[in-house]
């Protein structure tokens, strides 16, 4: 499992940070940074709600 | 169409309010309707799909390949081609890929980040705004309260110098409230759009010659492609900004105050538990949300919930519907301001996600803090009027009165806004580019 972010998309919103912080960091100059790019399966539930509440639909998940 | 059906391309539809009742039946009975119209035939066709559950409102507005603003536009009537053209300079009216570029020129003003360092500012001026009508024990809460903080930040952040704040909120009102006579007309809309036009252009030549850092400069001086934006795109950049900064948060603000002035034991929650103002301005987006709809342009057939709408046809979204929708809200007619809500559709999501969302959170979140803390009994001295429309849960007038409280003044930080302020640019803007930046 992997996180895919789609930079033209992502407006640093935060949204994601919120959900998963251990996975997701907007820094100062508002980019959003993927912290752990292979996240273990535990995290799968949340990644997915970052995914679906991103309101810029910036996140994906691809499957290894 | 049966005798109860409402045609919700008519203005009047909405002249009791968003039409709560019927939209429940809706999304009971026919949550994808097709909504025959006979009204002003030439513009709005045989009729639209109305879609009322906040599923399809979310899955609708993050298919822009299949659902397009920029084929029909976005509003639920059908302009005349000519007028199409020059609306798809618009970013409302653009589809990705051209969207996701044109938006980029402005997003990073926009993101949370940005506006957190904005916050003081927007504090200050909330402060000043209350100062105003402190002393005065009444006024009209539109015009004095909730138009204020929007119109001078928007401008602030576009880089209109306060002198010329008036005539450019004055003629953006008549921008969108042409559907209300007392607002004007069409054909009157349509001058004012010209006049804001010529403003933004007076505007393009000073940040030209001086680049400033504000919103109007990083659009002249931007690029698209390589391209910077001609200069229809720039004056309807600038016109959309204006709209969308100033009556969107001014009537989220008014209704706001509306439903806790309805609801005193909601309003003492947060008199008494601050903390709760965020999750209280969710609620306000969630209960009443201040664009109503927009429309959708089908780009190929498609099959929702066993109705098959055609390639062409004209679908329209309705925002205050999807956040009711029982299926996601319990107990959705509610106000509850400690409600815990997933994700309301207020402020739309996708690619046309509400670009100053943060920007409206964060001056909702200031005005009402001060009004809770400093005018806490503040209640309804007279009758609300309503804009006529079906796009704008617009609110005209809402006279109000309070218990007068003393000025509390500006803080050391204003002070030291104004104080570097000066600078060698004609149009030089002090709020976005000193002190705060």
């Amino acid at each position: 499992m992997k996180v895919v972010v789609d930079y033209d998309l992502c407006e640093a919103n935060a949204v994601c940070m919120r959900i998963l912080p251990e996975v997701f960091q907007v820094d100062n100059q508002d980019s959003l940074n993927v912290l752990v790019e292979n996240p273990p399966e535990s995290m799968r539930d949340k990644l997915k709600e970052a995914v679906r509440l991103c309101p810029r639909q910036a996140i994906t998940i691809a499957e290894d | 169409m049966s005798t109860k059906d409402l045609d919700l391309a008519n203005p009047q539809s909405f002249d009791g309010g968003f039409p709560h009742e019927y939209l429940r039946r809706l999304r009971r009975e026919d949550p994808v309707h097709w909504n025959e119209t006979k009204f002003e035939p030439e513009r709005n066709g045989r009729g639209f799909w109305n879609i009322t559950k906040y599923e399809d409102v979310k899955m609708i507005s993050r298919s822009p390949h299949i659902f397009s603003s920029e084929e029909g536009g976005t509003n639920i009537f059908d302009v005349p081609a000519e007028d199409m053209e020059g609306l798809r300079a618009l970013l409302i009216n653009m589809d990705p890929p051209r969207h996701v570029k044109y938006r980029r020129l402005v997003a990073h003003n926009f993101t949370p980040r940005q506006i957190q360092k904005l916050e003081g500012h927007i504090r200050e001026l909330a402060r000043e705004i209350i100062d105003d009508v402190a002393e005065r024990g009444s006024c009209d809460f539109i015009n004095d309260i909730a138009a204020q903080l929007p119109m001078k930040t928007i401008m602030e952040i576009v880089g209109v110098p306060e002198e010329d704040q008036k005539q450019v909120f004055d003629l953006s009102n008549k921008l969108v409230g042409f559907d209300d006579p007392e607002f004007g007309n069409f054909e009157e809309g349509r001058m004012a759009a010209a006049q804001v036009c010529m403003y933004a252009n007076k505007l393009r030549e000073a940040v030209a010659e001086c680049p400033m850092d504000n919103l109007g400069s990083a659009l002249y001086h931007g690029k698209v492609d390589g391209e910077s934006l001609d200069p229809l795109q720039y004056n309807y950049f600038f016109l959309l900004l204006m709209i969308a900064g100033n009556e969107t948060t001014r009537t989220m603000t008014a209704h706001g105050m509306r439903l806790l002035m309805e609801h005193p034991e909601e309003r003492q929650k947060l008199i008494d538990d601050p903390s709760l103002i965020p999750n209280a301005v969710e609620e306000f987006l969630r209960h009443n949300p201040p664009v109503m709809h927009f429309r959708r342009t089908l780009m190929q057939d498609f099959e929702l919930r066993g109705k098959l709408m055609k390639k062409g046809q004209r679908l329209v979204i309705w925002y205050p519907s999807a956040n009711r929708d029982e299926d996601v809200f319990p107990d959705p007619d509610r106000f509850d301001v400690t409600r815990k809500i997933p994700e309301h559709l207020g402020l739309g999501t996708g690619e046309h996600y509400c670009l100053g969302a943060s920007f409206a959170r964060a001056q909702l979140r200031a005005i009402f803090h001060e009004l809770l803390t400093r005018l806490p009994d503040i209640e309804l001295a007279g009758p609300i009027r309503y804009l006529h429309s079906n796009f704008i849960q617009g609110i005209k007038e809402m006279p109000v009165h309070y218990t007068p409280v003393k000025r509390v003044g500006l803080s050391a930080d204003q002070t030291s806004v104004e104080a570097t302020s000066s600078g060698g640019c004609p149009m030089h803007n002090a709020a976005t580019g000193t002190a705060h930046a």
